[in-house]
């Protein structure tokens, strides 16, 4: 094996790197936002928007992502629209992600327990108090752990935005395999590249749930 | 019928740093029934669950029927057990748990056979007819085929009860049996204990039932902070004891008890 | 997309949703079967092993899909292993998909509550029968309806063995697309078929879910 191949593009590797963070990073945002209003179209007293909410989790999380990521671009190249290949890239794991976080969302909402609720209206809580000191604080307790989760999942299949050309980590570690011809070398660095960034991800998460709890008892 | 069914000589056991046993001394005789009664964390469930070794003691002796168990003497001193021996002992304890501990992926029946055949080596049909025979002596032959999900905390305790009699076991040890039932479900599985009782099964019994203990122990034994403080009849145990503690955690019972 | 077009892709479609089903099913199995082998291991009383199986796990999970599926593809040859498109597809979902599976069965092997094992202890039964009757039964039905959510992630999963050329069902359709420039119309045709397939695949996995674990349903309280 020839590691100083890698050692001799680890700059490219690790701008990369920055590169996928940064994709992931402004899906999840952007899954979070769609996600939100899913969770509440699901939430809501208006059976078509349950609906439409219900029709939003089941389409997005049934279709394969690499689908979902090629769907976007064909749909733009067909439609002339010119929009940057990063931004689709981007709607396209907001999309996807939105589907998963409205579950995890609604799943928190739900873990809360009604007679929480209950008690806050017998005590002449207003519906809008209870929501804002009682149910959400809880519910992004118990969904903070799960959101991380996602954003480690999401970190991993943002390598599918590389079919599309966007030089985030996979491309980049396919250019240096066709570039040295030592393609185990290359993929290994990339792999392992996201491996620590997962690891430090899933650290910072098992850090902020013990705070969590811990905030939890007082 | 000099020897003791069970034997509990100095027996010491600790957690970490607290000791739960201090130098207990117990001794139940063939078809003696022994109630140990005390305050929660006094150590009786853990003195009851060292009687078949589900926790190793530190030190002291147990016997049964004249056997240590868990431990075997040697030169060099005292070795555990061979877990072959160990099973070979157990077979002949029968134990009921707080929480029954069923096997939920079996039926009623299924639990009270599945050790005829795996442990004693009974043919199928032969350990089925056992199994249902003792389903019938704790009143549930109609409950066969069902799995312990669907059965009441009573009933699932009463298979329980079937399944640890199946083994046709010297003794039998019973770990706060009624504790986890609805109040109204109590009476069936006491019922049942009485029955097994007058029949002349050696019984240790960890309960906080004191009617049943009253009525049915030969002996009553009082737990508190890991020694045996006092035991005797339960007509003095319950009555005439001089002993503070005894006095105190029956008043405190009684006072819950009566409205 | 006319009709001629797609009545004359038609065979190579229905062959790559074959390729599609063998890749699936034959990387579950691979997944299930080192998944298993991996949790009952970790049971065994030897830390270096356990910290082994540990690196193991982690780093699967860590990483993508498709850079383990290139690992593999590209790489393999030069580490010796020479493999063909659909058989490291194969290897590479059941790779990644054991650790997820070892994960399951040991979720399954702790929610074993610990006095079901005393029992069988205190009747008297051998590690083995315990392990076999008693541990493995109760473990196996709590872990269903996850290894039923796995299975239906790798069905989309497959859909990546594409970018390593392996001629599955999205292969096809590309290759079609290309030829025909019915790029669009393809891919939209591929969303609504995974989604009516995972669709189905979601049901009639609840469905034997439920008749697996029918007897496990408790009362709310013991």
């Amino acid at each position: 094996m020839r590691f100083d191949i890698i050692l001799h593009s680890l700059g490219y590797l690790l701008r990369a790197a920055a590169v996928t963070v940064a994709l992931s990073l402004a899906g999840i945002a952007l899954g979070f936002v769609i996600g939100a209003l899913v969770c509440a179209a699901r939430r809501s007293g208006d059976r078509f928007l349950r609906r439409l909410g219900g029709f939003y989790v089941s389409f997005f999380r049934g279709v394969p992502l690499l689908v979902q990521l090629l769907f976007i671009y064909y749909f733009l190249a067909e439609y002339g629209l010119d929009v940057p290949a990063v931004v689709a890239a981007i709607g396209g794991l907001g999309l996807a992600s939105g589907a998963y976080q409205a579950e995890i969302l609604r799943g928190a909402l739900n873990a809360t327990p009604a007679g929480q609720a209950e008690a806050a209206t017998a005590l002449g809580f207003a519906p809008f108090d209870i929501w804002r000191r009682i149910l959400l604080p809880q519910a992004l307790r118990i969904a903070a752990p799960p959101l991380i989760n996602e954003f480690i999942l999401l970190l991993k299949a943002s390598s599918l935005v590389s079919v599309v050309g966007i030089a985030e980590l996979t491309r980049v570690s396919m250019n240096i395999a066709s570039m040295t011809y030592r393609p185990f070398e290359a993929y290994l660095a990339g792999g392992m590249i996201y491996l620590a960034i997962n690891l430090c991800l899933a650290a910072f998460g098992a850090f902020a749930e013990r705070r969590l709890a811990a905030g939890g008892s007082t | 019928m000099s020897e003791a069914m069970i034997e509990i000589k100095r027996v010491s056991k600790s957690f970490g740093a607290l000791q739960v046993l201090r130098e207990v001394d117990l001794s139940v005789a063939r078809s003696e029934v022994v109630c140990l009664i005390g305050p929660s964390g006094s150590g009786k469930s853990t003195l009851l669950r060292c009687v078949n070794f589900l926790e190793a003691y530190d030190s002291g002796e147990i016997r049964i029927e004249g056997r240590l168990i868990g431990y075997r003497d040697e030169p060099g001193g005292r070795r555990p057990m061979p877990a072959r021996d160990l099973r070979e002992m157990r077979r002949e304890i029968g134990m009921v748990f707080q929480h029954f501990n069923l096997w939920p992926h079996m039926t009623a029946l299924g639990n009270v056979a599945e050790p005829l055949k795996r442990v004693r080596g009974l043919p199928a049909s032969e350990a089925d007819e056992r199994a249902l025979a003792m389903l019938k002596r704790v009143g549930l032959a109609d409950k066969a085929a069902a799995y312990p999900g669907k059965l009441s905390g009573g009933q699932q305790q009463r298979v329980a009860i079937a399944r640890a009699l199946a083994m046709q076991p010297r003794l039998m040890l019973f770990d706060e049996p009624t504790s986890a039932l609805d109040p109204e479900l109590v009476g069936e599985v006491l019922e049942v204990m009485r029955d097994l009782a007058a029949e002349g099964m050696t019984m240790l019994i960890v309960t906080h039932e004191m009617g049943f203990a009253a009525h049915v122990a030969d002996r009553i034994a009082f737990i508190d902070s890991g020694r045996i403080v006092e035991q005797g009849p339960p007509k003095k145990v319950f009555h005439e004891s001089a002993e503070p503690r005894v006095r105190q955690f029956l008043q405190t019972y009684h006072d819950r008890n009566s409205f | 997309m006319s009709f001629a077009v797609l009545l004359h892709y038609l065979p190579s479609l229905i062959a790559g949703f074959g390729v599609t089903v063998l890749c699936w099913s034959a990387g579950s199995i691979l997944g299930l079967a080192i998944g298993f082998a991996v949790a009952l291991l970790n049971r065994l009383p030897a830390p270096p092993l356990r910290w082994l199986l540990r690196a193991y796990v982690e780093i699967l999970r860590g990483t993508p899909f498709l850079v383990q599926l290139f690992l593999l593809y590209a790489g393999g040859p030069y580490i010796g292993l020479r493999l063909s498109a659909t058989a490291a597809g194969i290897l590479g979902l059941g790779l990644y998909s054991s650790a997820y599976f070892a994960e399951i069965f040991r979720a399954g092997f702790a929610a074993v509550p610990q006095g079901q094992i005393e029992a069988a202890m205190s009747v008297g039964m051998t590690p083995g029968d315990i392990l076999w009757r008693v541990t493995l039964p109760i473990a196996l039905a709590s872990t269903v309806p996850a290894i039923v959510n796995m299975l239906v992630i790798l069905s989309k999963e497959t859909v990546v063995l594409s970018i390593i050329t392996v001629p599955e069902l999205m292969y096809q359709m590309q290759t079609m697309a290309a030829e025909t420039f019915t790029a669009f119309d393809a891919i939209f045709a591929m969303a609504i078929f995974y989604w009516l397939l995972v669709e189905a695949v979601s049901r009639v996995g609840r469905r034997l879910e439920i008749k697996l674990t029918a007897f496990m349903a408790r009362e709310a309280s013991a």
